[in-house]
């Protein structure tokens, strides 16, 4: 129970700590004081328990797929949240956004984080919930529960200080690069759970590497959390996900040419160059 | 004037048209009846464990959960996850697949909670 908790929560806790890093790295960069990662920190764990608490039902939803469709919903406004953040991002770094554009930055990133802690952290409580009706798995799980949990942080600590450390010029490139694989990743994903839900169509398999980068090991959860892997994905996945990066590569153009073109994004005359 | 009349009706029965193939083709509802296969979770252990199932074959797999605890029905070789609260019934669809062996695992209770889906080849 303890090794298992370890890798459970582990895998649960990376994919959100990725998320947080870049976006902090972001805020760093733009003189942004820490402050909303508390928000979305405290409304990613009210949104966890609210949807653990109503797994079971949400479940029942949509002749028994409601759990994908909501996975799928959520994935879908993390990368429309993600679009509006990096065509923000792509501005600012030119010009001088005005309060309210700020303001819609920093509501994106709340959700992105609050929104991906929800679909994660609801997975954690659930499965502490169901240790906690065992007495004997209490111990072994809570540590386990810790070390993954410090394992995941620990990662995205270091991908933080890592994003800092590189030159000015490239923290945003390479930060913008994560999140449009991030974007690529839920994309996939979505597709993922409406395919489970039958939604969506079944599609034939891209590619099966399942031999040879196993998706439970080690690496196949590491590639898994940073690039979205996966040893089996369908054609529909791969369109996905490359639909996914190309919004966030669409938006960080268009971010760029209402820069270059002020008056595009500026009704009120609020864009200050 | 009328040319353009012409041509807006024409696109548009043919936007209904297309509408109503692409619904005929991937509504599960029109398509052919999927199989439904019951799988049941009981004392953290998957009944029955092994499960055969034709090839390029669709199936609806009906999770039923009879322990008080949740459980959550992973399988890296199917590509499903998902979460089944205690005694509660979830739907997931798998394949079509090729002829082989699929495991799928309880993430919550890996070392117990474990089976197969058999595809076979059809006759």
């Amino acid at each position: 129970m303890f090794l298992n908790s370890v890798i459970l929560i582990f895998q649960e806790t990376l994919e959100a700590a990725i998320l947080m890093s870049v976006l902090l790295v972001f805020a760093r960069i733009n003189g942004i004081r820490p402050t909303w990662i508390i928000f979305a920190i405290a409304a990613g764990l009210v949104g966890a328990l609210i949807f653990a608490f109503n797994m079971a039902d949400i479940s029942d939803w949509f002749d028994y797929v409601g759990q994908e469709v909501m996975n799928a919903l959520i994935q879908l406004i993390i990368i429309l949240c993600l679009t509006v953040f990096i065509a923000l991002q792509s501005l600012r770094s030119r010009v001088t956004v005005s309060r309210h554009q700020n303001l819609i930055y920093i509501t994106c990133m709340v959700a992105v984080v609050s929104l991906a802690m929800t679909r994660e952290g609801s997975e954690i409580f659930i499965y502490i919930g169901m240790v906690l009706q065992q007495p004997e798995y209490i111990r072994p799980t809570l540590t386990g529960t810790g070390i993954g949990a410090g394992i995941g942080i620990s990662c995205g600590t270091l991908l933080y200080y890592g994003l800092l450390g590189l030159p000015p010029r490239w923290a945003p490139v390479c930060g913008a690069t994560l999140l449009a694989l991030v974007s690529g990743n839920f994309a996939s994903q979505a597709i993922l759970n409406l395919t489970q839900a039958d939604w969506l169509p079944y599609t034939k398999i891209l590619w099966d590497s399942s031999v040879w980068l196993p998706e439970g090991s080690l690496q196949g959860h590491l590639l898994f959390a940073f690039f979205g892997y996966e040893a089996t994905p369908s054609i529909l996945q791969g369109i996905a996900y490359i639909a996914g990066m190309l919004f966030i590569g669409l938006s960080a153009y268009v971010g760029y040419r209402a820069a270059v073109h002020g008056k595009k994004l500026q009704p009120r005359g609020e864009l200050v160059k | 004037m009328k040319f353009e009349i012409i041509m807006i009706n024409k696109f548009t029965r043919m936007l209904a048209l297309s509408l109503i193939a692409v619904m005929t083709l991937y509504c599960p509802h029109v398509v052919a009846k999927t199989p439904v296969l019951e799988i049941e979770i009981k004392d953290h252990l998957f009944f029955p464990a092994t499960i055969e199932i034709p090839a390029n074959t669709k199936v609806k797999l009906l999770i039923i959960n009879r322990d008080s605890t949740s459980e959550e029905f992973e399988s890296y070789d199917l590509n499903r996850e998902k979460v089944i609260a205690g005694n509660r019934k979830a739907v997931i669809f798998v394949g079509p697949l090729s002829v082989g062996e699929y495991e799928f695992f309880g993430e919550f209770y890996p070392k117990t909670a474990q089976g197969k889906i058999v595809v076979i080849a059809n006759e």
